[in-house]
């Protein structure tokens, strides 16, 4: 079975261990955290390091407390890591939104306001070096009134502590700034003068490969990937954590002739993509948990009347409206089950931006050949992240749709080839005009109510998705060595984390489908094989990827970790779950 | 070319003397009065009884789902603008499951037209009130919704800003046919409505009893003035004939809509279709 392994460099020559420092900065709406992220990623990417960044907000998206959470390093990375080395902190009262996403450790250097009196809380955890403190907010009469910016200090103080020039961090912005260069010029000195200090203390130096990367969220990877794979038409709704899908391609998709329309709501943003696509034009929609909720009828349809699309979840915390910038897996069901009557689809999941465009392309290809709804799995932690990357150019050729000729025969939807998919009728094609309908219908796309039609019609629709499982038997990674003996089943997200976490334990691999169904069944109990343990692990308060793994294949004695969502999983958390009694074993 | 070059062979399902005959036949004159090939044709409709409408005509059709005609159109016209796209569908797929979706398929002025086949009945469900029975009927027949006030669709897509507003009776195939061929020529969304008898569900003589109600407007009625139009349909009558027709390059008459000289119709942007392959 090829499924496509990855063996970590952390395995393959332990001598070379990945260096990466992680980098946390907290303050309220208005300091301008997300900011300093955005650059110190821009400058990490310039010299050729590698990185990723998150970001964390309140409740209401915009306003309040926020905090990224930044980790750079000498590879690839797509797990924010476990413990903090530098935490910037303007206000420590603010420090309490954010349990669970900074942990110090016995080095890190920790800075904060000079005149705050605030107590650091307990889970912070400690570090024995010295805090450093600086006087960031400016105060009148104890009262703190608006002063230089905070934001241009805390980047001086990280710059020079990791040995960055101030020339690095004035072309950063000049880049982020381009359209108001005064600005830039009107902030350096508040720079300089943080920068300057003397006595800013030194932490570990990276040093990158120095050839510049690319900075791509996976939002924008996954648009980008769309691009790439023949999307010439979207439509979608504003909807956290998906919007930044519509937005890069309202920016780059008419550049490449296609077109884009913000719907009223996701009913009609799903309609106009399958009104798009049965005018034979590669389409899609991206939302997230409540908008697919909408789509679900119009994903019947599309499946029904056999018109491709691709459809992007990005999925956030919770049902209703549950927490819209947080990250959970718990579409799963929706995505593989949701609807009225039975109807096949192909749903696809996203580990990490680099792996985003692939899977895009994937979709494509699947929605083109098979002319039925893919669903692609992403999520907050995804979706939101920036990750660094190298440039990519793809070349291979776009998927491209079985276009009916006179010669394909008179039936749209013909039942006696030896094939499930039929030449598509493309608008415009002389002598191809038919009806397509979401009404059940016979061969020619005309109403039935014929019970044996149905039966015959479901079968023809339902074998796509044998020729899919056939096509896709591979569309699965594993991490680690082959003869470790403990075994981890999970899905999207969850591989950054795990991918660390093998190459620090390495009784471990991973099994982690990319495409979840139709599932990879076959390389899965390949890949389970002389194991003694196995344990499912997923962001899903019902586990519902354990419990849908059950519906396929033996998993007695598999044990689940699964809780709901709202952080992603610390190798810390895994580790400390691992090591319990196993209390929920056999959950099925 | 003739109206029966762009039939299908498929016998219509509707009820003997039902309205919607009438329609599909001044829907397909006004298409071949037009020249428009089949394969260059598209008619798209949600659920209901008219919305059988597309089996029954020669083009790339799409029977789709319950109140959603319209965005799927909207995403047909938009990626392939050469197709003449025509949606048809009833006063319950159109006014109210699918009713969110069309102040702003007239706000996007995609150049589709849209033939709404009121009869004022849920006529496929058997005979349930639609967003547009009168008050009396649901009294006298025990519908639902009797103490809910009828919908002027007609006003309300004049208040949403459409470019060309028609209101036609089933009854009467010459004036049907010449609504229908202005509204496809008109170059952005256009909004007919049919006033169309249901002979199963609405009481005897209904046909004839919305004709009574109608009137043609007169030769001096001025079909650009947007005041004059929303006065016409605000009696209990039904004003027959073109109702709105918006000069071309003028901005929407809407409330909440912007006077800017510079505002280009969406058609004359979106002329040619989006590559297939």
């Amino acid at each position: 079975m090829e499924t496509r392994t990855e063996v970590l460099p952390a395995n393959a020559a332990p001598e070379t261990p990945m260096r990466s420092l992680v980098i946390a900065i907290a303050g309220s709406g208005g300091d301008g955290v997300a900011l300093i992220g955005d650059l110190l990623l821009k400058m990490a990417a310039h010299q050729g390091l590698y990185g990723m960044l998150v970001q964390s907000y309140g409740p209401q998206i915009r306003g309040g407390e926020s905090a990224v959470v930044l980790r750079i390093g000498d590879r690839e990375i797509c797990y924010e890591g476990d413990d903090t080395d530098v935490l910037v902190c303007f206000k420590v009262s603010d420090l309490k939104r954010f349990r669970g996403s900074v942990h110090l450790h016995d080095d890190s250097l920790l800075v904060l306001e000079e005149k705050d009196e605030g107590v650091l809380p307990d889970w912070l955890g400690a570090t024995k070096r010295p805090v450093f403190r600086h006087p960031f907010a400016t105060f009148d009469g104890g009262v703190e009134v608006a002063g230089e910016p905070k934001n241009m200090m805390a980047l001086a103080l990280v710059c020079r502590a990791l040995g960055w020039p101030e020339s690095l961090a004035q072309q950063a912005l000049a880049e982020r700034f381009s359209h108001k260069p005064a600005l830039v010029e009107r902030n350096m000195p508040t720079f300089r003068k943080a920068f300057n200090l003397e006595n800013v203390p030194a932490i570990t130096k990276l040093i990158g490969h120095g050839v510049p990367l690319v900075v791509e969220t996976g939002n924008e990877a996954v648009a980008r990937g769309a691009m790439a794979a023949g999307l010439r038409f979207f439509a979608g709704y504003p909807i956290t954590p998906s919007s930044e899908v519509m937005e890069t391609l309202i920016d780059e998709l008419p550049a490449v002739g296609g077109r884009i329309v913000q719907a009223e709501d996701e009913i009609s943003a799903l309609g106009m993509v399958v009104g798009a696509s049965f005018g034979g034009v590669p389409s899609m929609t991206a939302t997230s948990g409540p908008g697919l909720s909408l789509m679900t009828e119009m994903m019947g349809l599309s499946s029904m009347a056999e018109i491709p699309t691709v459809i992007v979840d990005c999925q956030r915390a919770g049902p209703a409206t549950g927490m819209p910038s947080r990250t959970e897996q718990s579409d799963l069901y929706h995505a593989i089950y949701g609807g009225h009557g039975d109807f096949p689809r192909a749903v696809l999941g996203v580990f990490d931006v680099v792996h985003a465009r692939d899977v895009m392309f994937r979709a494509f290809e699947l929605a083109e050949n098979y002319q039925l709804p893919v669903l692609v799995l992403s999520d907050a932690y995804v979706a939101q992240r920036r990750q660094i990357r190298d440039g990519v150019t793809d070349r291979r050729d776009k998927p491209r749709r079985w276009r009916w000729t006179p010669e394909d025969g008179p039936a749209r939807f013909q039942l006696s080839g030896d094939h499930p998919v039929n030449a598509f009728r493309v608008p415009g094609t002389p002598g191809g005009t038919y009806m397509a309908a979401g009404i059940e219908h016979t061969e020619d796309g005309n109403p039935t109510a014929d019970a044996g039609m149905h039966q015959k019609m479901s079968e023809k629709r339902f074998a796509k998705l044998e020729g899919i499982a056939d096509d896709t038997r591979t569309w699965a990674r594993t991490l680690g060595k082959a003869d470790a003996t403990r075994g981890i089943v999970a899905w999207g997200s969850s591989y950054g984390m795990l991918r660390e976490w093998v190459a620090g334990n390495p009784e471990y691999r991973v099994f982690l489908p990319e495409i979840l169904h139709p599932f990879p069944l076959e390389a899965f109990e390949e890949w389970r094989k002389g194991l003694a343990e196995t344990t499912t692990v997923e962001l899903s308060f019902q586990g519902q990827f354990h419990r849908y793994l059950c519906s396929l294949t033996d998993m007695t004695a598999v044990r689940s970790i699964a809780r709901s969502g709202g952080l992603p999983m610390s190798m810390r958390e895994l580790g400390s779950l691992l090591a319990a009694p196993a209390a929920k074993k056999e959950k099925a | 070319m003739k109206a029966k070059d762009l039939r299908t062979e498929l016998q219509p399902v509707w009820c003997t003397g039902c309205g919607d005959f009438g329609v599909l036949k001044g829907l397909t004159q006004a298409l071949a009065d037009l020249e428009v090939a089949p394969e260059k044709l598209a008619v798209i409709s949600g659920i209901g009884c008219s919305s059988r409408l597309p089996g029954y005509v020669k083009a790339y059709s799409f029977n789709t789902i319950h109140g959603r005609a319209l965005p799927i159109a909207t995403g047909l016209k938009t990626a392939r603008p050469e197709l003449t796209t025509v949606v048809v569908g009833g006063d319950g797929d159109g006014f109210s499951i699918g009713l969110g979706h069309l102040p702003h398929a007239i706000r996007r002025d995609v150049n589709l037209t849209y033939v709404v086949m009121d009869n004022g009945i849920y006529g496929l469900t058997k005979g349930q009130a639609s967003p547009t029975t009168e008050l009396e009927s649901k009294r006298s027949r025990g519908l639902g919704g009797s103490d809910e006030q009828p919908l002027n669709p007609v006003l309300l897509v004049l208040s949403s800003g459409c470019g060309f507003v028609a209101r036609t009776h089933a009854g009467n195939m010459p004036h049907m046919r010449e609504m229908f061929r202005q509204a496809i020529e008109y170059p952005g969304f256009s909004f007919v409505h049919v006033l169309a008898g249901c002979v199963t569900y609405q009481p005897r003589g209904y046909s004839d009893q919305l004709l009574q109600r109608s009137y043609e407007l007169p030769q001096e009625y001025d079909t650009t003035d947007a005041g004059a139009a929303i006065n016409a349909v605000r009696d209990g009558r039904f004003a027959l004939g073109v109702i709105y027709r918006r000069p071309l390059g003028a901005a929407a008459v809407a409330a909440g809509a912007t006077e800017d000289e510079d505002w280009t119709p969406p058609d004359a942007v979106l002329k040619q279709d989006l590559p297939t392959e």
